[in-house]
């Protein structure tokens, strides 16, 4: 399996900084506003908050980036994910209804993009494929292009 | 207006949609003559108020809402602001539906569904022209058709299923009911205000019993009650099945399937047989043991029920659903020494899975009668429950068809041609990767969330081998498109 690339984990990194910022300033102020009525001790919400930051945005990235990978051989595309519950996605590829490359402005600013592909399945009508740069999602989705359209119509 | 969109609906659809509409309107002046001091007159001229306001709105969008058969295409203007202009070319139309409800039928009306491959559930809705029309409509579409097959009269081909009054009967017996019991509590706590008594008082209800009965609640009593639930629920279960499905019949026109069924709405449902993509066949304990079974289709796109399924013979023999397959090849129904059972310790993890809610339920109980703790005695259970779950849940790969059996109360068999496997998703969650289990999910097209084809923990390397030969054999295959969708373009 061929792993993303490595500015995936930083996407990661940073969007698990921003979520854990958030709940730690959420616990912050609510901390402050409740000093006076709370009958807890001090810090005893921005503690596990903080734990929870250092979780977000240090331990689970790289587990989660680890546990992403791919492989292309020739008829179908493989997609593994998952921490807890590890998936494994075969999609044969002549199937695939159309395929996007797209980018949102962190992805941009680090380089990478996703590869969408949409199945006429209900299920799994969208399998995104995360943290490939933008020339490895070009040639993917020519390729893939190439095999819908071996088929007659 | 533009060139082509030279119809406009039947003006009865109006008072239909008004008919349809008005009595939810009416509920706010209603409501406001309760509520407030303005009486009797106030609430009557907010009435009418609104009544002239619906119908002018229903009378706008009619006149705005026009249809036209142009050479190639069904052009559709809809749209009182923002007009909206849809063309269906005539090579895109899978066929024509018309389901005709009761209250159009007594205005003669007709709804025409114009099937196309995308998945839009108002791609071409004409609601409602006459009947007249709804026929003409359909003879147009297939007549212009490129791919048209000689044309047949609807009533010239022979049924492939029917039911008649008896078998409904039988069906309807067996599709037994309390649910409808519950709606019509549902309905009297709605209004209880305007009844005479209170219906939570349960002194009058064990009084109202008391006074029938000599005893209270003797086991004669107590089964009594029953003997009248099972009674009203099989009413309820024969009523909505012959509402449902009288008159079924399924007939196959040249390369379509054509569905008719309904007492008081009387629809019409054409599948393509090319668009079938797999076919369930369901059963239940008391049905299965009496060799009855249910045969539905998923197709692709519109006009399918929640569970994306459409009924294809309800209730049905073995040799009955037989023919039916017959002549939806590939499918077909698998000899019972085919299947193969999922791995032992799927017991462990569904007795697990059932333990948890039944725990917390009776906990809950118990916090309010103690004697609820006596429940826990039934815990074993669980295990025969999840035993049986193992027992019926059996899968089998033969030649070109995945065959997946699932559910002891409501019994499901999946038949799956590999060719229409759009993905397959192995997935191990954390209890499964310890016991050495995986779960294999196959994603099909038009599939419902619910309602889709899984293997549940079978072995690791069984489930890896398993989904490896479903994507050989499906590459074997001649390469044919099922899907009504075109290629889209990338991007």
């Amino acid at each position: 399996m061929t792993p993303l690339d490595r500015g995936l984990l930083r996407l990661m990194r940073i969007r698990g900084a921003a979520t854990g910022a958030a709940l730690v300033a959420a616990a912050a102020v609510a901390e402050v506003a409740l000093r006076e009525s709370s009958p807890l001790p001090w810090g005893a919400l921005t503690a596990p908050a903080l734990l929870i930051f250092a979780y977000l945005a240090v331990w689970a990235p790289p587990r989660r980036y680890r546990a992403w990978g791919y492989r292309m051989d020739g008829e179908e595309l493989r997609v593994r994910r998952g921490v807890w519950t590890r998936v494994h996605t075969l999609v044969p590829l002549d199937h695939v209804q159309h395929i996007d490359v797209s980018q949102g402005p962190l992805e941009r600013a680090l380089g990478i993009c996703s590869l969408v592909l949409h199945t006429a399945g209900t299920l799994h009508s969208q399998i995104v494929l995360p943290g490939l740069t933008r020339d490895t999602a070009e040639r993917m989705r020519d390729e893939i292009r190439t095999r819908i359209r071996e088929e007659p119509a | 207006m533009s060139d082509g969109a030279d119809r406009r609906l039947h003006p009865a659809t109006i008072l239909l949609r008004f008919v349809k509409e008005g009595p939810s309107l009416l509920a706010l002046p209603a409501g406001l003559a309760f509520a407030s001091r303005t009486g009797l007159s106030g609430a009557l001229a907010l009435a009418a108020l609104l009544v002239a306001l619906l119908l002018a709105a229903k009378w706008v969008a009619w006149r705005r809402f026009r249809y036209g058969v142009g050479p190639a295409e069904i052009v559709i203007e809809s749209g009182v602001l923002h007009r909206n202009r849809r063309s269906i070319p005539f090579d895109r139309i899978q066929d024509v539906d018309i389901e005709r409800s009761f209250l159009a039928r007594l205005f003669g009306l007709a709804k025409v569904r114009i099937e196309t491959g995308a998945g839009g559930k108002d791609e071409g809705l004409l609601d409602s022209v006459s009947l007249a029309e709804a026929y003409r409509l359909r003879e147009t579409v297939r007549a212009r058709r490129t791919d048209a097959a000689p044309a047949e009269a609807a009533d010239e081909s022979p049924a492939l299923f029917a039911m008649d009054v008896p078998r409904l009967l039988l069906f309807g017996l067996f599709s037994f009911s309390l649910v409808y019991i519950a709606g019509l509590f549902a309905l009297l706590q709605t209004f209880d205000r305007f009844l005479p008594f209170d219906i939570y008082d349960p002194a009058r209800w064990v009084g109202l019993v008391g006074e029938y009965l000599p005893h209270r609640w003797t086991l004669g009593a107590i089964a009594g009650v029953l003997i009248v639930a099972a009674l009203l629920g099989s009413a309820a279960g024969i009523l909505r099945t012959l509402a449902r499905d009288f008159g079924f019949r399924l007939s196959l026109e040249g390369e379509r399937f054509r569905r008719e069924r309904g007492l008081l709405t009387r629809s019409e449902v054409v599948i393509a047989r090319r668009r079938v993509q797999l076919a369930q066949v369901q059963t239940g304990p008391l049905r299965g043991s009496f060799g009855w079974s249910g045969l539905s289709f998923q197709t692709l796109g519109a006009g399918t029920d929640a569970s994306g399924l459409q009924g294809a013979a309800p209730f049905a023999t073995r040799a009955e659903i037989e023919a039916v397959l017959a002549e939806a090849p590939p499918l077909r129904l698998p000899p019972p020494p085919e299947l193969a059972r999922v791995s032992r310790r799927h017991i462990l993890r569904s007795a697990a899975a059932r333990l948890g809610p039944a725990l917390a339920a009776i906990l809950a109980l118990s916090a309010w009668e103690r004697a609820a703790l006596l429940l826990l005695a039934l815990l074993p259970l669980l295990a025969v429950a999840a035993a049986l779950d193992r027992r019926f849940h059996l899968y089998a790969l033969a030649d070109d068809l995945l065959f997946v059996a699932r559910g002891y109360w409501r019994r499901r068999l999946w038949l799956v041609p590999v060719k229409n496997v759009q993905s397959l998703s192995l997935s191990r969650g954390p209890i499964q990767r310890r016991l050495g289990l995986a779960t294999l999910a196959i994603d099909t097209a038009g599939a419902s969330l619910l309602n889709s084809p899984r293997i549940v923990d079978l072995r690791s390397d069984v489930a890896e081998a398993l989904a490896a030969e479903i994507s050989r054999r499906r590459q074997a295959q001649p390469l044919l498109r099922m899907s009504g969708k075109p290629v889209a373009h990338p991007e």
